[in-house]
């Protein structure tokens, strides 16, 4: 236990120090609060609506941080251990290459709810941006969401063959998914053409859940998201897993 | 009569097309050097590296400690610190956090503080690990593999980047720990360190066992493979392991000038 910690602990610093993690987990997302804060205020989303700006966009912001630690951060991470045979060292120790990926996935997971809260609080002090829904609901569905975003970042670092490859695919997925699912602009401005492609991305799922639960809507509103959450969370972490196995190690 | 620590038995080890190890044992007492010597592919960091509980044989058996390295790797490392060929860490950890962190992986953990400072790197604690030198890498690498006060040493080429000075220093600390009772397994290519530090020599050629003995039986190994008119019994163990290794073809200028 005492090891595990110390792995975690310095998984965190690591963190802290790799720009690109710490820019686009815990700053960006509230540059992007304020960007379109100020492009669109926090008026009602159209004429005599009851839901405003900001209401929709926080959430969405939220499955941002998650998509940064889930698709950037965790999987690159995983494939830089595995190419410099860091990991290799790490097993010709008591620890094992085991604690080490469990620490990296759990700094991973911290740091998306640091995110979380971050914009939370902006959101609030900037916009009055309040969370509706009950503590429930909503830790579900971000579970949910987290679940399934970090399972696709698993299943990219072991499909991936070294860290350009990996890199390849989570830039291509990450920033397909982030335009395209809501996830920086309400998806109700995207024409039909888009909306028909966001409809088979697993961000666009995570982005109307977490936007139900935070606007105080029950779980049992949100059966298609969950269900496809879960799937792809099934599917990506068993795919992941058989392939993780057949990595050569050594 | 000293413990046997190390205990390999018929090794076998293949990678997709190339039969790495073929049928190697050996074995390493407390108290005692063995170096595993032999050209670049002839099995030696294969065979380290089952030892050390990283690769699965395909065939054979190992002991280590009476344990199953690959089997309970854990255990084993309570154990034995491991040198490897090649070491990276992960990018932008400090020297001290590095310490500090394997130091938390063990109940005993030895003053890595102290080590800093008798490894000349107690002025590089706070600089990152990947700016260090590749002798500075080096001795960081060595020191971490005595970091739980081990009973086995893996080596895998110990001095390489040092510089001659470090090098017998590090010659007298290993003769040292030796002397505590320590089994060593070493890797090495330099012969000098080899006569210096072994007290057995496990000599490969293409993954096969070609020699296990003694330096003097390893002397009497190459004496009778030599024509009687080219021996010299003042030669060198480099010179003796110049005589029995396979010949490579050298660089001539052809091509280049």
């Amino acid at each position: 236990m005492k090891g595990f910690i110390a792995l975690c602990k310095m998984e965190l610093r690591l963190f802290t120090r790799d720009f690109f993690s710490f820019f686009f987990a815990l700053v960006f997302p509230v540059l992007m609060l304020l960007l379109f804060g100020g492009i669109f205020g926090n008026e009602p989303v159209y004429e005599g609506a009851n839901v405003r700006m900001m209401d929709v966009c926080v959430p969405a912001y939220c499955v941002m941080v998650i998509g940064v630690t889930s698709l950037m951060s965790l999987p690159l991470t995983l494939a830089g251990y595995k190419e410099k045979k860091i990991y290799k060292r790490f097993d010709a120790t008591p620890a094992g290459k085991g604690n080490v990926m469990l620490a990296q996935v759990f700094v991973n997971v911290v740091m998306t709810l640091v995110g979380i809260f971050i914009l939370l609080v902006a959101g609030a002090v900037l916009y009055h941006v309040q969370v509706k829904g009950k503590i429930l609901p909503v830790s579900i569905g971000l579970s949910f969401s987290m679940a399934a975003m970090f399972s696709m970042g698993f299943l990219f670092t072991a499909v991936g063959w070294d860290v350009k490859s990996t890199s390849l695919l989570c830039y291509l997925f990450y920033f397909v998914m982030l335009f395209l699912s809501g996830a920086t602009m309400p998806d109700m401005l995207f024409p039909d053409t888009v909306k028909t492609i966001s409809g088979f991305l697993p961000m666009t799922y995570a982005v109307d859940l977490v936007q139900g639960v935070f606007a105080g809507d029950g779980l049992g509103l949100h059966g298609r998201e969950l269900l496809v959450l879960g799937a792809v969370t099934v599917a990506c972490g068993v795919a992941g897993a058989i392939l993780y196995r057949r990595k050569d190690w050594t | 009569m000293a413990e046997e620590i190390v205990r390999v038995e018929n090794l076998d080890l293949a990678y997709k097309n190339v039969h790495a190890v073929k049928g190697v044992s050996f074995s390493v007492k407390a108290g005692e050097i063995v170096a595993i010597i032999g050209q670049n592919g002839s099995g030696k960091t294969s065979t380290v590296e089952c030892v050390e509980g990283l690769r699965k044989p395909d065939g054979g058996q190992i002991r280590v400690f009476n344990k199953d390295p690959w089997l309970r790797r854990g255990e084993v490392y309570k154990e034995m610190g491991v040198q490897l060929q090649e070491a990276e860490y992960p990018l932008k950890i400090r020297v001290e956090e590095l310490c500090g962190l394997f130091a938390s992986f063990y109940e005993r953990p030895a003053d890595w503080e102290l080590l800093l400072a008798q490894m000349g790197l107690d002025e590089k604690r706070k600089r990152p690990v990947h700016k260090l030198s590749s002798g500075e890498k080096q001795r960081l690498s060595i020191l971490l593999s005595l970091m739980e006060r081990p009973k086995l040493l893996v080596l895998d080429e110990l001095t390489t980047g040092l510089d001659p000075e470090v090098r017998q220093n590090m010659w007298k600390s290993f003769g040292n720990i030796r002397k505590g009772g320590v089994a060593i397994l070493m890797v090495s290519h330099y012969l000098d360190e080899v006569e210096v530090l072994s007290d057995k020599i496990l000599y490969l050629e293409k993954g096969e066992r070609q020699f296990f003995g003694t330096k003097q039986e390893f002397r009497e190994y190459v004496k009778t493979r030599v024509p009687a008119g080219e021996w010299e019994e003042t030669f060198s163990l480099e010179k003796l392991y110049l005589m029995i290794t396979p010949k490579t073809a050298g660089l001539t200028m052809e091509g280049i000038l």
